[in-house]
């Protein structure tokens, strides 16, 4: 067991799981995508009959072992070699395998914009990590296509510089540099125009030269500007759609500005693609506390009971980066923070914190709930909304820029880089309860966080133990995104000692103490369920539709009234125009306290 | 002087400014209480109550209302109080009141290791009133200044504050003295009380007894000492500890016996367990977190665990422990004890009346305890690593054919509509693995869990936990699932944590600390009323009967193992598994 250290090897497990539970999707899911192939089913069934052993195995001992609760990390350690119990594994890894099938399907992935800098420094990382975790497919080419003249060679140089580079980003483990060597040999490049039929023509040719007459799966990945989508998309469905297996796209943000043209742009991706080849990524919703919000809520009993107004007083949904555009504002200028974190990012987690519990945990339930819960959103007020703008702040003879100072950023530009706003579900489950969105850059600190405030204990027998304020002194549960993974509820409790003090302290579970494993990149995960199908990460039109919905509206009297953001200090709190947000709501926030 | 009386009480100091707006509400309750004095000590404690939160927040200035005690006095209260409420007010104030504490039995173990220990700390805290003296009360004859020497071997100054340990512990050594006599001489407790009046010098004396002795003379030690040593003009109190009795009748006689001479609110039962630190944070865990309060039923508690184990045996002293076993030594009284603050109501206050009486509630409402619902084991010789370990029945102090069981496991039922059907498990152990004492709560699994997938085909297993251990390392986790981080979706159990070492590095105070300034004090909440104690026994005198008239031979199991197999099969009979034996935990 020991042998099996933690650098390797969760991910086969995870494969067989996921195939698992895909299959399962399967069935539940109308006629929908060709893509379920035979032998893929059998895999799956393999993979549950080997899912289940594991799981008993999980359960009986090395699971348990999760032992000595508090303290020295040796158990910990201990525990991890546990989990990943031996055998199942290594029979998992087989069925993924399944070396002999002359037929098993290639995957090609192409990412479209190869050349940009989301795809050098996160979509080829998040693809060689996955080919170190043996997560990819036995047969799978990836292709980079851009503009520029680039060779087969170049493409790999620049890889290989950016995994240098960034070697953090990495598991490093054994055979690191000889895995890279495999991996670059899988990597090819083709340049071509986005709007070409024929340059795409072309690569589905050198695609089926590497295919070699297997069941063709293609996954392209746009990282490209919103504004050539669609013609990337038209070109690739109509000259490079796989002829035998599944065709998928991946899509970033900015999926449109608001309802009109996010709903121009499904309407023009529907032309040439059904919704489940569409997988709109979101890739906070890849981090992984976020999905453990789902964990935490469904398979604990303790905290289902207290999800709702009957007990949250309010939930804060907080994101703040501790830098400005820094020169690259020409994007982020015409979208401004709301468009760019709040609207999606943060309105996501949000929508997956609320949910009621869904059917199952596949993804056509999951999304119904989440879109069920941005129905009711009350329409959000101007009023309800603080948005701000970082100015220039000199401090310890360092002078940090003012958002319009940076070049790509208009002069006289009035895009928020900091909104606040409280926004209510008008359901039976959440009517009245706040929920207070935060986001901003160029702040003091550098992170994202869920808080889930209680309300007081209603005749709280230690009333006078706390002073007037008893909202100060109610239980907080903090779910903290990042840095940092973290999970800790705020309890009150007796300071040891004669007499009767009552303190705050954490119930904590710090990830980086119990888990040493480098937790993997959002991009990782959804890459891999996009592989695989799952499409419980990625965003359905209807509701994107409905996140902009909600938001269409202010953001338009924002504009039409061109409200003056309230400018804030470059690395400060933020504008206190948020406090007085909050306290409209009688909420503090939680992030801001002294405590902190 | 202020700084004087830092840490347990700002209250000792401002007692004389606030004594008068005080009176206002107390003097209503004069003409039936005829023990006026006794509200100055109960100002005391309060007042430590209103203390900060550590957020920071200003105190909070009101104090907790005195509960001028639920027990009305008996008839035969005793004679010497019924004067104080004839002393005039304004008189009142300007009395300098003493303390005298009397540990009877002084060259005991107990008063060796605990006591006078315990006097030091609260001296060494600045929790004892300024003007204080402590004798010390046995048969064999010693002078002032060898009481002196053999108590000062076992003080000790906290970890955490060095400085002037010597000096504290002259001083307090300067103020220990030393009064020989037998424990049912009318005349010798005459001759401490010459004593004890000589240190009064005429102040308003308080005075507190600790009976450190064997349970057969406790009367008449009482009876010696309220006669012939009790306060003219304050108050006396007795603590006492257990056993109380062996059973319903010799507990009520013993009861009654003490109440000839003292009224129930001189009577401290002391059951330090009670004084324990995450004892008291059981309370504060449930009534002022959120979070739990709602969960504090049987709509989500699967079943409660009451755990005790000892990692050593009697180790030659089984004399006394075989005529009691451990259903008597722990059980009846500790574990039931904190049972009964896990599971009572919330009370209306924090009053020790409010508290006893939801605690009372929940013993009455409790299923008589089965033959069947009980299992008992016995330690027997056990040879490890070349070392071999003592059979109970080894113990030179014990009879060769004992089935006094050292081990005991019993499942428990209380009948209320908060209760009904949840199984209380408690077990009790000497010569176990392990040295614990915690309690574990399992909640139900999760309805319709869209997780079960992940947890193979028991439930049970995967679900959430809390845990208070009481000792050793102090700490509260809650269990609770989460997702493995990494690709994938496997279901893993952490624990939400709080350590106490590393929160709070300070030294946390023994238990008779507390319980010795809570009598001190006048703070009864610790303390077990007589009501209380006839409950207990009445849950388990019927059965430890059945036990001795059936001869039930005990389970052996083997010295420092985990106890006897019986013990499962009494959990599973009720669909509990040991949360301290899963395998996790060891």
């Amino acid at each position: 067991m020991a042998t099996l250290s933690s650098s390797s090897a969760h991910c086969p497990s995870y494969a067989y799981h996921r195939l698992s539970s895909s299959s399962s999707n399967g069935q539940h899911q109308r006629v929908g995508f060709t893509s379920s192939l035979p032998q893929r089913a059998k895999i799956s069934l393999q993979c549950l009959k080997n899912s289940h052993q594991n799981v008993v195995l999980m359960q009986d001992g090395p699971v348990a072992t999760t032992a000595t609760p508090l303290g020295n990390e040796t158990p910990f350690k201990e525990s991890k070699g546990g989990l990943l119990s031996g055998t199942s594994l290594e029979e998992c890894k087989d069925a993924v395998g399944f070396d002999n099938n002359e037929n098993e399907p290639s995957v090609s992935i192409t990412v479209v914009g190869a050349s940009g800098d989301l795809a050098k420094k996160k979509i080829f990382p998040a693809l060689f990590a996955l080919y170190y975790e043996d997560c990819l497919p036995k047969h799978f080419t990836i292709y980079g296509y851009a503009r520029s003249k680039m060779t087969d060679a170049e493409l790999r140089t620049m890889m290989f510089v950016v995994y240098l580079d960034e070697v953090p980003m990495f598991i490093h483990g054994e055979n690191c540099d000889e895995k890279m060597e495999q991996f670059l040999k899988r990597c090819f490049y083709h340049s071509g125009q986005y709007d070409s039929e024929e340059n795409f023509a072309e690569l589905d040719r050198k695609l089926k030269k590497h295919e070699g007459g297997r069941v063709s799966n293609r996954l392209f990945y746009l990282s490209i500007p919103p504004n050539i989508f669609i013609d990337a998309v038209k070109c690739a469905s109509l000259s490079a759609s796989s002829g035998n297996g599944w065709t998928r796209v991946i899509v970033e943000k900015p999926f449109g500005r608001d309802s009109e043209s996010s709903a121009a742009l499904t309407k023009a991706l529907k032309n040439y693609l059904d919704e489940d080849q569409i997988f709109r990524i979101d890739h906070y919703l890849g981090k992984e506390l976020v999905e453990n919000l789902s964990v935490l809520r469904f398979s604990n009993l303790i905290f289902e009971p207290l999800w709702s107004r009957q007990y949250i007083r309010n939930v804060q949904l907080i994101f703040s980066e501790d830098f400005g555009t820094e020169g690259r504002g020409g994007y982020f200028d015409n979208y401004g923070i709301i468009r760019d974190i709040m609207q999606n990012h943060l309105l996501q987690i949000l929508a997956l914190f609320a949910m009621e519990t869904p059917v199952s945990l596949d993804a056509e339930d999951i999304r119904n709930e989440k879109v069920k819960v941005l129905r009711s959103m009350r329409p959000l007020q101007l009023e309800d909304m603080v948005v701000g703008q970082y100015k220039s702040h000199t401090k310890g003879g360092v002078t940090y820029p003012a958002y319009t100072d940076d070049k790509t950023v208009p002069k006289d530009s009035l895009t928020p880089t900091f909104a606040a706003a409280a926004l209510f579900i008008d359901n039976a489950r959440w009517d009245g309860v706040p929920f207070l969105m935060k986001a901003g850059k160029a702040l003091h600190s550098k992170r994202a966080e869920i808080r889930v405030q209680f309300r007081h204990v209603p005749g709280n027998l230690y009333n006078r133990n706390f002073g007037t304020d008893l909202d100060r002194a109610t239980n907080e549960l903090v779910i903290r995104v990042q840095p940092d993974e973290a999970i800790y509820l705020k309890i009150n409790n007796k300071i040891p000692g004669l007499g009767m003090r009552l303190d705050r302290s954490n119930l904590n579970l710090h990830y980086a103490a119990r888990y040493s494993k480098e937790i993997p990149d959002a991009y990782e995960r959804l890459l891999l369920d996009a592989i695989e199908g799952e499409r419980r990460l990625f965003i359905r039109s209807d509701e994107l539709n409905a996140a902009w919905a909600l938001f269409t509206p202010l953001l338009k009297e924002l504009e039409e009234k061109k409200i003056i953001p309230e400018y804030y200090p470059y690395g400060s709190r933020g504008p206190v125009g948020a406090h007085y947000l909050a306290a409209r709501y009688k909420v503090r926030w939680g992030d801001l306290n002294v405590e902190q | 002087m202020a700084t004087h009386f830092s840490p347990c009480s700002s209250s000792i100091k401002h007692e004389t400014q606030q004594l008068f707006s005080r009176f206002i509400f107390i003097s209503r309750k004069c003409c039936f209480s005829s023990w006026v004095s006794q509200i100055q000590p109960r100002t005391h404690s309060r007042k430590r109550f209103q203390l900060k939160s550590s957020n920071g927040y200003p105190l909070n200035a009101v104090s907790l209302h005195a509960s001028l005690d639920g027990k009305p006095l008996t008839k035969e209260h005793f004679g010497p109080q019924g004067k104080e409420a004839s002393i005039p007010l304004a008189e009142f104030e300007k009395i300098e009141s003493t303390l005298s504490i009397t540990v009877v039995g002084a060259s005991g173990d107990l008063a060796k290791k605990k006591i006078f220990p315990a006097l030091f700390a609260l001296f060494y805290e600045d929790c004892l009133p300024e003007d204080f003296s402590v004798f010390g009360y046995a048969r064999t004859k010693l002078t002032d200044e060898e009481l002196r020497n053999m108590i000062s071997q076992t003080l000790t100054c906290r970890i955490d504050k060095k400085e002037n340990c010597e000096d504290k512990m002259d001083q307090f050594l300067k103020r220990c003295f030393y009064q020989s006599g037998q424990y049912n001489s009318e005349e010798h407790f005459a001759e401490l009380d010459s004593k004890l009046k000589e240190k009064e010098a005429g102040k308003l004396s308080n005075r507190l007894f600790y009976l450190s002795i064997p349970p057969n003379i406790f009367v008449d030690v009482v009876r010696c000492a309220s006669l012939r040593a009790s306060s003219a003009n304050g108050w006396t109190r007795v603590i006492v500890e257990k056993p109380f009795g062996r059973d319903a009748e010799s507990s009520g006689d013993l009861t009654r016996s003490f109440k000839k001479y003292l009224t129930e609110d001189q009577i401290f039962r002391i059951d330090h367990y009670l004084g324990k630190e995450l004892v008291e944070n059981l309370s504060v865990l449930r009534f002022s977190n959120l979070v739990f309060e709602p969960l504090w039923s049987r709509n989500y508690i699967r079943n409660v665990q009451f755990i005790f184990s000892e990692d050593f045996g009697t180790e030659g002293r089984g004399g006394y422990f075989d005529n009691y076993g451990i259903i008597r030594d722990i059980m009846q009284n500790h574990l039931l004890q904190i049972l009964a603050l896990f599971a009572m109501e919330t009370p209306v206050s924090l009053d020790a009346e409010d508290i006893r009486n939801e605690k009372v509630k929940v013993l009455r409402s409790m299923k008589p305890l089965l033959l069947e619902d009980v299992i008992v084991g016995q330690y027997k010789g056990h040879s490890k690593g070349g070392k071999s370990y003592p059979a109970y029945t080894d113990d030179p102090t014990v009879p060769k054919g004992s089935l006094t069981p050292t081990f005991a496991a019993a499942a428990l039922f209380i009948n209320n509509a908060r209760w009904d059907g949840v199984p209380f498990l408690m077990k009790a152990g000497k010569a176990l693995h392990t040295k614990r004492a915690e309690i574990r709560v399992q909640f139900r699994h999760v309805p319709g869990n869209l997780f079960k997938r992940n947890f193979g085909t028991d439930l049970d297993k995967a679900t959430n936990e809390l845990v208070l251990r009481v000792q050793p390392d102090e700490a509260i986790y809650l269990r609770i699932n989460n997702k493995v981080p990494g690709l994938g979706m496997r279901l893993d159990r952490s624990d939400l944590n709080l350590l106490y070492r590393a929160r709070y590095p300070r030294e946390i105070p023994d238990a008779y600390e507390r319980l010795l300034l809570d009598a001190i004090e006048g703070e009864r909440r610790l303390f077990i009323r007589s009501d209380e104690l006839d409950a207990a026994w009445a849950l388990f005198t019927p059965l430890l009967r059945d036990l001795e008239e059936k001869k039930i031979v005990p389970e052996l199991y083997p010295y420092g193992s985990r106890g006897p197999v019986g013990a499962h099969y009494l959990a599973a009979k009720y669909n509990v598994r040991w949360g301290d034996l899963s395998g996790e935990d060891s």
